[in-house]
C-alpha cells in the first residue's frame, strides 16, 4: 500500500499519510489494549503500594468470575441472550431481506428501506427509551391488548428479558438486513426459478439455493449482531433492570462503582473473548473465511 | 404419452401493454418447435407461459390433455434450459443432475445411476463429481441439458440456450440437441431470434413478430413461401421493391414498381388492382443479365457498391440506379469474381421465384440497417391509422 501511495503522491506525502496512520494505530488503538491488558494482570493495590512488593502480575482478576456463581451466571446469561437475540434479529431479518431483494419493485424496495433507516438517524438511548414507553405496564401495547380482549391483566413486559429482546433485535436489525440483503441481492433470479422449475418448493429452494449463497451475508449479520448484543449497555440498562442484568453492566460497575479497573479490564477481556470465540465458531459452522465477511 | 402443447386463445398485458395479442397454436407431441423472432416480440413471454413463471391474461395452456391453469411451476411437466443456464454454482455437476431428482425423493442410488446415465447421453460421463465452474461454456451447456432431462419432462424449454457459445461450438450443439431430441422423443420448444438456428433444428418454427404469430410453417416453406412481408424479411434475406398492383390472375401479379416499370411475380393471396404491395426477391435469386438476352425478363440496373467476398459465394451491395434504393445481390465464384465496387450491372429474376405481397401493415426488418420498422415509421407507405389520427 505504502508503494502504491508512493507512486501516486510522491514520497513526502506517502510518509506523512503512512506515519499519521501508524501514530493513530499504535497511540489510540494499541497501547491503551496493551495498558488495558496489562491492568487486568496486575491486582488492585492502593495508590500507595504501586510499585510495591505487592505488586506483580497475577491472574486474580480473571479467577475472581469463576469464583463468583452470580457474575458467571450473568456470563453465561449474556452468552445466552446473545445468540437468542441474534437468531430472532435472522428469523425476522431473512424474510424482510430476501423480501427487498427479490420480490418489491424498485419503488416498495426504496419505501422499505427508507422507513427502515428513518428511526436510526435517532440516537440508540432514545429509540430505546420509546420501547420502554411502548411496553410499559400501563403502555399502548398493554393497552391494546386488553381492548382486544388477548390478556386479562397487563403483562410487565419491562421486568425481564422479555423488554430487552424485543428492544435488541429492533435496535439491530439494520446490522443484519443489510449484510442478507447484499448477499441475497447478487443471487442470480434465474437460479431460484430453475430450482422452482426442477420442482422444488418455496421451502426447499430456500434452503438449498438461497441460503447457501446468502452464507457469507448471514455470518456476517450475525457476528455483528452477537458482538453489538453481547457489548450492549443501554438496552439492558432501560428495558431490562432490575430483572435482566447484563454482563456489561457488571464490567461498568467494576470500573465506576467498585472503583477496581484491574477487576474490570480482566471482566471485558473476558468478554472479548466470549465474542472472538463466537465468531472463530460461526466462521466454522458457515465455513467461510475473513475475507468472504469482508466483501 | 401425449406431449403436446395447446395454446388456447392465451393473451397476455403487462398494464396497458399487450405482450401477446390472441394466439392459439398446437406444438405436436414429439416435435421440434421453435419460436423465431426479433427482441421483444413476445417469444420469451410464451415460453415464460407455457413454463408457469407467467400466468396469461386470458385464454389456457394444455399439455396433453391436461389444463395447466393453477398448476404451479414446480407441477408442470415441463423443465426449461435457461438462457444462463443456472447452474447451481455451489453444487458438483452430479448435484445439479440429480436435484430434480431429489426433490421428488428419488433415493440416492437410483439418483446416481439416472445422472450417470444422462452424464453418457450428452458425453460427458465420469465429469460426475467436478465442480460446475470447472466446465468449459459447451461442457455447461450438456450439464444444463442432463439436468432438464433428469425430471424426465415431457416439454423441455429452451430460451435461447446457444447463444453465448462461439460460432463453431453453436453448430456443433445445434446438431446434438437435434440428436438427443431425436433420442428422447421429448417436446422441444425452442426460442431464439436466430433464424439460422430455428431453420436447420426444427420440424416446425413460429415466426413471431409484435405479440403476434405471423406465420407456421416447416422451415422450407417459410423460406420459399413467406406469407407476410414480416416473414419475407426476418427468414432469410430479401430484397423489397414497392409498389402498386397492376394485375394479378392465375398465380402471378404485375407490379408498377416506380422508376423500375413493370416487375412480375408469385402472388398466394388475390390482389386488387391499385393497392399497395411489394415485390420481395432474395439475393441468391437475382442474377447478372446481358442486354442481348430477351426483352421481357425483368431487369435491374443496378450500381455495385462494396463486394464482400465470403468463401463460398460473395455478396454484392448494390444501389437500383433508377430509385438509390438499396439491393443486395448473392453472386456464386464464377459470376461474382468479374463485378467491382463503382461498376454497373444489370440483373435479373425469374418471376416464379419472386413474390409479390400486399403492404399489410405488419412491421418488417430493414435490409439496410438490420432493425425492425413500424410500419407507421417507414417512409414509403401512408400508414392509414396515423393519418386519420
Amino acid at each position: 500500500m505504502f508503494r502504491q501511495l508512493k507512486a501516486r503522491f510522491g514520497a513526502p506525502v506517502a510518509m506523512a499519510i503512512a506515519g499519521i496512520l501508524g501514530i493513530w494505530l499504535i497511540l489510540m488503538v494499541t497501547l491503551p489494549q496493551l495498558q488495558m491488558i496489562d491492568y487486568s494482570l496486575r491486582p488492585s493495590l492502593l495508590p500507595a503500594e504501586i510499585g510495591g512488593p505487592k505488586d506483580g502480575w497475577t491472574l486474580i482478576n480473571y479467577v475472581t468470575l469463576f469464583n463468583n456463581d452470580i457474575h458467571l451466571s450473568i456470563f453465561f446469561k449474556t452468552l445466552w441472550s446473545s445468540v437468542l437475540v441474534t437468531s430472532l434479529t435472522l428469523l425476522v431479518s431473512y424474510p424482510l431481506a430476501y423480501y427487498l431483494a427479490k420480490t418489491a419493485t424498485p419503488g416498495q424496495a426504496a419505501l422499505c428501506l427508507l422507513l427502515l433507516i428513518i428511526p436510526f438517524w435517532i440516537n440508540e438511548i432514545l429509540r430505546t427509551f420509546s420501547w420502554f414507553i411502548l411496553l410499559a405496564f400501563r403502555g399502548p401495547l398493554n393497552e391494546i391488548l386488553l381492548t382486544l380482549g388477548l390478556i386479562e391483566r397487563p403483562i410487565r413486559f419491562l421486568n425481564g428479558d422479555t423488554g430487552v429482546l424485543v428492544g435488541m433485535v429492533y435496535a439491530y436489525i439494520l446490522f443484519m438486513v443489510f449484510p442478507l440483503y447484499n448477499a441475497i441481492e447478487s443471487l442470480d433470479g434465474n437460479q431460484i426459478r430453475a430450482a422452482r422449475d426442477l420442482g422444488a418448493g418455496s421451502l426447499r429452494t430456500h434452503w438449498r439455493i438461497v441460503i447457501p449463497h446468502a452464507k457469507p451475508g448471514i455470518a456476517t449479520g450475525c457476528i455483528m449482531t452477537f458482538m453489538l448484543a453481547a457489548g450492549s449497555y443501554a438496552v439492558p440498562a432501560l428495558l431490562g433492570s432490575p430483572g435482566s442484568r447484563w454482563f456489561t453492566q457488571i464490567i461498568y460497575n467494576w470500573f465506576f462503582e467498585g472503583g477496581d479497573w484491574n477487576q474490570g479490564a480482566a471482566y471485558a477481556f473476558l468478554l472479548l473473548i466470549l465474542c472472538i470465540g463466537f465468531m472463530a465458531l460461526v466462521m466454522r459452522l458457515f465455513k467461510v473465511g475473513l475475507a468472504d465477511i469482508a466483501k | 404419452m401425449d406431449s403436446s402443447v395447446t395454446l388456447d386463445r392465451v393473451v397476455m398485458r403487462f398494464g396497458d401493454f399487450t405482450a401477446i395479442e390472441p394466439t392459439s397454436l398446437e406444438i405436436r407431441s414429439g416435435e421440434f418447435f421453435s419460436f423465431l423472432g426479433p427482441s421483444g416480440c413476445g417469444k420469451t413471454t410464451l415460453l415464460n407461459i407455457i413454463s408457469g413463471f407467467l400466468t396469461p391474461s386470458e385464454g389456457d395452456v394444455r399439455i396433453g390433455d391436461a389444463s395447466m391453469r393453477g398448476v404451479a411451476v414446480n407441477h408442470r411437466p415441463t423443465a426449461m434450459i435457461f438462457q444462463n443456464l443456472a447452474l447451481f454454482p455451489l453444487m458438483s455437476v452430479y448435484q445439479n443432475i440429480e436435484f430434480g431428482l431429489e426433490v421428488r425423493g428419488v433415493d440416492r442410488t437410483t439418483r446416481r445411476r439416472k445422472a450417470d446415465e444422462l452424464l453418457d447421453l450428452v458425453a460427458l460421463g465420469g465429469s460426475g463429481d467436478k465442480p460446475v465452474s470447472a466446465l468449459s461454456g459447451g461442457q455447461k451447456q450438456r450439464v444444463a441439458i442432463a439436468r432438464a432431462l433428469a425430471v424426465e419432462p415431457r416439454v423441455l424449454l429452451l430460451d435461447e440456450p446457444l447463444s453465448a457459445l462461439d460460432l463453431k461450438l453453436r453448430q456443433h450443439m445445434r446438431n446434438e440437441l437435434k440428436a438427443i431430441q431425436r433420442k428422447t422423443g421429448i417436446t422441444f420448444i425452442y426460442i431464439t431470434h436466430d433464424q439460422g438456428e430455428a431453420l436447420a433444428m426444427s420440424d416446425r418454427v413460429a415466426v413471431m413478430s409484435a405479440g403476434r404469430i405471423q406465420q407456421v410453417a416447416d422451415p422450407e416453406t417459410l423460406y420459399h413461401r413467406p406469407k407476410t412481408p414480416f416473414v419475407a424479411t426476418f427468414v432469410g434475406e430479401n430484397n423489397r421493391l414497392p409498389g402498386r398492383v397492376v394485375e394479378c390472375h392465375a398465380g402471378l401479379a404485375v407490379l408498377e414498381v416506380p422508376g423500375l416499370g413493370r416487375l412480375t411475380g408469385r402472388c398466394e393471396s388475390e390482389l386488387s388492382p391499385g393497392q399497395p404491395a411489394a415485390l420481395f426477391v432474395r439475393p441468391e435469386h437475382l442474377s447478372p443479365s446481358s442486354a442481348e438476352e430477351e426483352t421481357e425478363a425483368p431487369r435491374l440496373e443496378v450500381r455495385i457498391e462494396t463486394v464482400s467476398f465470403e468463401g463460398a459465394w460473395r455478396m454484392l451491395e448494390a444501389r437500383l440506379v433508377a430509385t438509390g434504393d438499396t439491393l443486395r445481390i448473392l453472386a456464386g465464384q464464377g459470376e461474382g469474381s468479374a463485378l467491382q465496387p463503382g461498376q454497373t450491372a444489370s440483373f435479373g429474376y425469374a418471376p416464379d421465384k419472386a413474390i409479390v405481397m400486399a403492404d399489410d401493415g405488419s412491421p418488417m426488418l430493414d435490409a439496410e440497417t438490420g432493425e425492425i420498422q413500424e410500419a407507421a415509421t417507414r417512409p414509403d407507405r401512408e400508414s392509414p391509422h396515423v393519418s386519420s389520427a
